[in-house]
């Protein structure tokens, strides 16, 4: 499949938009074009190992391998050769796209494989760097259920920079940089191993055939790339000798305070009996896990990123359409604590009288009261910052958020008890977190090209409603019968 | 002394066809006030019995009753005169045991006003109550077994199912634990239904014993009773005769090969 992409499939992509990739490269925006392309590229490789391996922090398997004859940087290093075909096959397509467009202008044998070994440098550089990233903090954080919780909080908030860089891209930041020829922007980017092997990329396809021309761009941005990459290894060894270990810092403990107001007044507006303390004990166990509260900021942080960088709705629907899915998936963060403790935390209910209906019951004021609040306020926020928007369609607008939000939080809780999700990596969430996205977004914009937007909110709400009702009957007497 | 756990014919079927055969057909009585231990090797039936017996689970055929109340039909009944110390529980990380504890009394409707009381009593018992606001996610196994066995007190049941109770606490809480089983038996009347690996905890406390293996009961009786049936000297013995273990000399056959070989 790589030959037949390298051969056939990126030389027939590059010919389609051949003209328009040559006149940017020629350009006097290539350098930082190129630059931030490979940057984002570089920032992928360096976080998502990282990312990854924080999402499931977990130190049994290390325990193993530390316990064997083999040195914590050769276990490191194993990972790094172990993962690198996958990611090789990325750096083939993008290599790939690169040589197939400057092979037509007359870039010789010699600058094809300088190219393909600048991919090389670079990105594996900052595969390596985040191997030993992941491993050291997998081993430091790994040991206890705060570090667990800690990383899995990190490895969501990871997302955002790369998440921002690409909405920023993809928003137009990069004309903006490559037009103005910002540069404060050039000088900042050319401190990443990225932008070197960026100019060098560029400089050939300014001078196709001709490495005399450029032999001294050659010698020092492909012998930088070289150091790095040695440097990168060296120091990455040296780091986890000292630290990729199971050596525990110190034993804390966290404690828990006396309820606030905030919990006496909840447990109060409840009624005070043993459901009030269920609810309180959701919100506690809730609340505590760094990783809920960094979903949070995610879904926060995607609101502001698409805002910022990839549109800004000037009037309230767009803004609406733009915010459902978001719902959705925060929803589906939130409710999705029902199964994810796996089946003993369930059975604790199956066990208790009465269990699963306070559990269901639990889980929706819990969830309602999370999602919805959050909604709206962000809502709320984004219609605020419109020019102009008056009193009755702004607390219109809320009004929907409000119902829809609370819909999917009813959807989302259906999902998980006819599928029960044990883990947030299973592929039953995942099912689950599209599932409710799509419904939330897909099938709402399907209904405004069909029914106009005010019917479509009014369907909108019938369909989440009764298809969370249902989900949830179903779901009810599944999780009753589950073993 | 009247039955209070009764098993008729209890089946629990797993897989294509029932194929699986985790309880089958099992016939059981447990008088109260009685602590009865049932053995058996891993994956002989003895949770699935607990978890039916608990109405987490429903059986595939037959039926029981705890303390009057039929598992198929009164389910809600059962759970409310039945506490659960389960092999694999769950447990909420992020409260503190007394926090964890408050929350296992709602579920089981404990009396808002004797709550607080009775959890700080328990965490005085199970030696507790200066860590009793701590984050459960710091607590060791052992310490987070003893929360777990208070929280299956924490509503006074009159049957209590303990599978597994020890094997993850040290020998001083060991001890306290079989002492808290003691006095719960003789003192306080309650029927224990203990599922257990340890064979000297299963004779020093029960009164009898059953053996389960490959779903069946294949033992019933007194330690006494079983050990003389069996012909062996103790119960471990027993225990091996019954359900089938590994002889001796073929322990290290593993290795006899490659010793050749060299």
């Amino acid at each position: 499949m790589l030959a037949f992409y390298v051969w056939f499939a990126a030389p027939a992509i590059v010919d389609s938009v051949f003209d328009d990739a040559m006149a940017f490269l020629l350009s006097q925006g290539a350098i930082a074009g190129v630059q931030v392309l490979l940057l984002v590229v570089f920032i992928w490789f360096l976080f998502f190992p990282v990312s990854l391996s924080l999402k499931d922090v977990e130190t049994n398997q290390l325990q193993i391998f530390l316990s064997a004859p083999v040195k914590p940087s050769d276990l490191l290093l194993g990972e790094f050769v172990g993962v690198m075909p996958f990611y090789g096959i990325a750096i083939a397509l993008l290599a790939g796209f690169f040589t197939a467009l400057l092979i037509p202008i007359g870039i010789g044998v010699v600058q094809t494989a300088i190219i393909i070994l600048v991919f090389i440098l670079v990105f594996f550089s900052a595969l390596w760097i985040g191997t030993v990233v992941a491993g050291v903090l997998r081993a430091k954080l790994g040991g206890s259920e705060r570090g667990r919780d800690i990383g899995k909080a990190m490895g969501f908030l990871l997302a955002l920079p790369v998440v921002g860089i690409m909405y920023a891209v993809m928003g137009g930041a990069l004309e903006t940089i490559t037009e103005s020829g910002a540069v404060g922007a050039l000088e900042f980017l050319s401190i990443f191993p990225s932008s070197w092997g960026a100019s060098l990329i560029v400089e050939f396809a300014a001078n196709p055939g001709s490495i005399g021309a450029v032999w001294m761009e050659t010698f020092m941005n492909l012998g930088g790339l070289v150091i790095f990459l040695l440097a990168s290894l060296w120091l990455g060894t040296e780091l986890a000798k000292r630290t990729y270990t199971l050596e525990t810092a110190g034993f804390g403990f966290s404690k828990a305070g006396s309820d606030g107001i905030a919990y006496r007044t909840l447990r109060s507006a409840m009624g005070g009996g043993p459901f009030a303390t269920i609810i309180v004990s959701f919100m506690k166990d809730y609340g505590r896990r760094l990783q809920n509260i960094s979903r949070l900021g995610y879904i926060i942080g995607i609101m502001v990123l698409i805002n910022v960088f990839l549109v800004r709705p000037d009037e309230p629907f767009g803004i609406l359409i733009i915010s459902q899915a978001l719902f959705g998936l925060l929803a589906v963060f939130v409710v999705g604590e029902v199964t994810v403790r796996g089946k003993p935390a369930l059975f604790i209910y199956r066990k208790a009288p009465r269990g699963i209906k306070r559990l269901i019951g639990a889980r929706l004021i819990h969830g309602w009261m999370i999602t919805v609040t959050t909604a709206v306020i962000l809502l709320a926020i984004q219609l605020m910052l419109l020019p102009e928007i008056e009193l009755l369609p702004f607390l219109g607008y809320l009004g929907f958020a409000f119902a829809v939000s609370a819909g999917f939080v009813v959807t989302a809780l259906g999902f998980f008890l006819v599928m029960p999700a044990f883990s947030d990596k299973s592929g039953e969430f995942m099912i689950a977190t599209i599932g409710v996205a799509m419904i939330a977004s897909m099938a709402f914009v399907a209904l405004v090209i069909a029914l106009g937007e005010f019917w479509a909110m009014v369907a909108h709400l019938c369909l989440i409603w009764s298809l969370g009702g249902i989900l949830l009957l179903i779901g009810a007497s599944r999780i009753r019968q589950l073993e | 002394m009247g039955i209070i756990i009764r098993t008729k014919d209890l089946c629990k079927y797993y897989g294509k066809g029932d194929a699986i055969k985790a309880v089958d057909g099992l016939n059981l009585e447990v008088e109260e006030g009685e602590t009865f231990g049932l053995l058996g090797p891993n994956g002989a039936g003895k949770t699935t019995t607990v978890r039916m017996l608990n109405c987490i689970i429903k059986p595939s055929r037959g039926d029981a009753w705890v303390s009057g109340h039929d598992i198929l039909k009164e389910p809600d009944e059962v759970k409310r005169v039945t506490g659960l110390l389960a092999e694999s529980p769950g447990l909420y990380e992020k409260l503190s045991a007394y926090e964890f504890l408050e929350f296992m009394a709602a579920l089981y409707d404990v009396p808002g006003e004797i709550v607080p009381e009775r959890v700080d009593d328990l965490l005085q018992l199970f030696n507790l109550k200066e860590r009793r606001d701590h984050l459960l996610e710091g607590y060791s196994r052992g310490m987070k077994q003893k929360v777990l066995l208070a929280a299956a007190l924490i509503h006074d049941p009159a049957v209590l199912f303990l599978d597994e109770p020890t094997s993850t606490l040290d020998p001083r809480a060991a001890l306290m634990v079989k002492d808290l089983i003691k006095e719960l038996a003789d003192q306080a009347g309650k029927t224990i239904f203990i599922c257990s690996h340890i064979l000297p905890i299963v004779e020093e406390l029960c009164d009898r014993i059953g053996i389960i293996d490959q779903g069946r009961l294949i033992a019933l009786g007194t330690v006494d009773e079983i050990v003389s049936q069996s012909g062996k000297d103790t119960l471990e013995d027993a225990f091996m005769d019954i359900t089938g273990g590994v002889e001796e000399k073929e322990l290290l056959a593993w290795r006899r090969r490659g010793a050749e070989e060299a």
